[in-house]
C-alpha cells in the first residue's frame, strides 16, 4: 500500500532536554492514525515538525514521498492541518480568513469556502469578526480551514478541543465521512482516548519523546477490552523498563 | 510565482484591513495641511518667505520622512513579524504550500508597497497643498524625483525593523528597540561626523543631493552602494531567521 506519511529517525532536543527521539512511523493511504501520549510526551513536537513549522535536529518526514524538509511546497499540497489552538486573524471575519487561506489553492473559490463554512456550522456567522468567537467557534473554523483544499491528508492536533458533544460527535462524523468517501488520510492526536477508539483504525503511542508501539484498533481490542487499558498497559511497561 | 502571489496579496490585504492604515492616512493628512496653513501664514500674512511651491513639497518630506513615515513603517513592520509570530497567527500562513522564502518575500514586497503607497499620498497631499499656497510654478519632475528617490532609505529602515523583529520578543519590545536603533543612528551620525555616510539614518535625506546645481556622482554613488549594502546584508539575515524560526 501507498504510504501517505513517512517519518524516519525524527528527533528534536529543547534546551530542556524534553522533545522526540528517533521516531519511525509509516502511516498508509486512507488510514485514520491516532497519536496518543500524555502531556508533554513530544505529540506536538512531531506533527509541528510534520507540517513544517518546527525543523527536526535529524531525520525527516516525507508527505506523499515529499521530503517535508526539502520540497515543502510538493510536501504540503495535499495537506490540511490543525496544529495546536486555532488562531485566525482576530481583525477579519471567518470568510476572510477562509479567503487568505484559500489563495494558497487554485481550485477554491467562493462557493468552496461556503460550502466549508456549512459542513462546520459556521456559514450565518461568517461576516462576523474573529475576535467575536468563541473557543468551539475558533475551533469549527479551524477545521473548515484545514478541509479547505479537498486535501488527501489531514493532520489533526487535537482537533476536539473546545468542542461540545454534539460538536465533537460532528467533527467525528466528518472525520468518518471523509475518510470513508474520499479515502482521506487522517493522522490525528488526541487526549481523548474514547474518541480516538471511535475513530481510528490505527493506534500509535507515543510516551517521553519515544514511540512505544504502533498497532491496529482492531487488533488492540482484540487483546484489550479497551483503548485505554492497552495505553495504560503500555505505559506502565515503559515506566517499568 | 503563483505562491508568492498569493501570498502577496494576502500580506496587502491584511495591511489593508488593518485601522493602522486609516490612522497613518489621517495623521498624514493632518501633518501635511497643518504644514501648508503654517507656510501659508508665513509667507501671506507674517511676509516671511518659508518655501517655494516645489520647495513645499520637498519640506514636507524632508519632515515626514524622519517622523511620520518611518513610524507607520515600523508599525507596519512590527505587526507583520512580530505581531504574527506573538499572535501566532501566522501558522494560517506558514502551514500551506507556500515556502518560507517566498511569504518572507511576500511580507518584504507587501512592506515596499506600503512605504511607496504611503510616499505617493503624501506626494498628492503636498503637491495639491503646493498649488493652493503658491499657484502653479513648480517643478513636478524634481518632486517625484525626491519621493522615489526617499523610498530606498526608508525601505532599508523596513529592514532595520524586519531584524529587529526576529531578534527581540514581543511586539513593543520590538518597537522601543526600533525607535532606539532609529535614534542611536542619528546620534552616531552627530557624535561621528566623520563616519557619518555608513550610517543608514544619514542617507535619509539623501535625495536633497540630486537637487542642487551640481551633481555630486561621487557622493551619490557611495550613498547608493552604502544603501545596497545594508538591503543586501539585512535581507539575507532577516530571511535567515525568519527561516531558522521554530513556531
Amino acid at each position: 500500500m501507498d504510504k501517505a506519511i513517512v517519518i524516519e529517525n525524527l528527533s528534536k532536543t529543547y534546551k530542556n532536554n524534553r522533545g522526540i527521539q528517533d521516531i519511525n512511523l509509516e502511516v498508509d493511504q486512507g488510514d485514520i492514525f491516532g497519536f496518543l501520549g500524555p502531556n508533554g510526551a513530544g505529540k506536538t513536537t512531531a506533527m509541528k515538525i510534520m507540517v513544517g513549522l518546527m525543523k527536526p535536529d535529524k531525520g525527516d518526514v516525507k508527505i506523499n514521498g515529499y521530503s517535508i524538509l526539502n520540497d515543502y511546497e510538493h510536501a504540503m499540497k495535499e495537506v490540511g492541518c490543525i496544529i495546536e489552538n486555532v488562531v485566525p486573524y482576530p481583525y477579519l471575519t471567518a470568510f476572510e480568513n477562509m479567503e487568505i487561506c484559500g489563495r494558497f489553492y487554485r481550485e477554491v473559490d467562493r462557493s468552496r469556502i461556503d460550502e466549508c463554512l456549512e459542513l462546520v456550522g459556521l456559514l450565518k456567522y461568517k461576516n462576523e469578526r474573529i475576535k467575536n468567537y468563541s473557543l468551539g467557534m475558533k475551533q469549527r473554523l479551524g477545521i473548515a480551514m484545514a478541509i479547505l483544499s479537498n486535501p488527501k491528508i489531514l493532520i489533526l492536533d487535537e482537533p476536539l478541543n473546545g468542542l461540545d458533544v454534539e460538536g465533537m460527535v460532528e467533527i467525528r462524523n466528518l472525520i468518518l465521512r471523509m475518510s470513508h468517501e474520499y479515502k482521506t488520510t487522517f493522522f490525528i492526536s488526541s487526549h481523548l482516548i474514547h474518541d480516538i477508539e471511535l475513530t481510528c483504525n490505527k493506534i500509535g503511542i507515543l510516551y517521553n519523546g519515544k514511540l512505544l508501539n504502533v498497532d491496529s484498533t482492531d487488533n488492540i481490542l482484540k487483546s484489550y477490552s479497551s483503548l485505554e487499558n492497552y495505553y495504560l498497559s503500555e505505559v506502565d511497561v515503559n515506566v517499568g523498563a | 510565482m503563483w505562491e508568492l502571489k498569493a501570498a502577496y496579496i494576502n500580506e496587502i490585504y491584511k495591511i489593508s484591513k488593518k485601522k493602522k492604515l486609516m490612522v497613518a492616512s489621517i495623521f498624514s493628512f493632518i501633518a501635511v495641511v497643518a504644514a501648508a496653513i503654517i507656510v501659508y501664514s508665513l509667507n501671506h500674512l507674517a511676509g516671511i518667505r518659508v518655501t517655494g511651491s516645489s520647495e513645499f513639497s520637498i519640506l514636507v518630506l524632508s519632515v515626514l520622512s524622519y517622523t511620520l513615515i518611518p513610524l507607520f513603517t515600523a508599525f507596519v513592520c512590527i505587526d507583520m513579524f512580530s505581531g504574527e509570530f506573538t499572535e501566532q497567527t501566522i501558522k494560517l500562513t506558514l502551514t500551506r504550500p507556500v515556502s518560507r522564502v517566498k511569504v518572507f518575500l511576500a511580507k518584504i514586497l507587501a512592506v515596499a508597497s506600503f512605504i511607496m503607497a504611503d510616499l505617493l499620498f503624501i506626494m498628492i497631499l503636498s503637491v495639491i497643498s503646493s498649488f493652493l499656497i503658491n499657484g502653479t510654478s513648480f517643478s513636478i519632475l524634481k518632486i517625484l524625483l525626491s519621493y522615489i528617490l526617499e523610498f530606498i532609505p526608508l525601505f532599508v529602515f523596513s529592514l532595520v525593523v524586519i531584524l529587529i523583529c526576529h531578534i527581540t520578543k514581543g511586539t513593543t519590545s520590538a518597537f522601543m528597540i526600533s525607535v532606539l536603533v532609529f535614534l542611536l543612528f542619528h546620534g552616531l551620525g552627530i557624535l561621528f561626523p566623520y563616519y557619518k555616510s555608513f550610517l543608514f539614518t544619514s542617507t535619509f535625506d539623501w535625495y536633497k543631493l540630486f537637487l542642487g546645481s551640481y551633481i555630486n556622482v561621487y557622493k551619490i554613488t557611495r550613498s547608493f552602494l552604502i544603501l545596497c549594502g545594508y538591503s543586501i546584508m539585512l535581507f539575507s539575515l532577516g530571511y535567515y531567521l525568519f527561516d531558522k524560526k521554530d513556531i
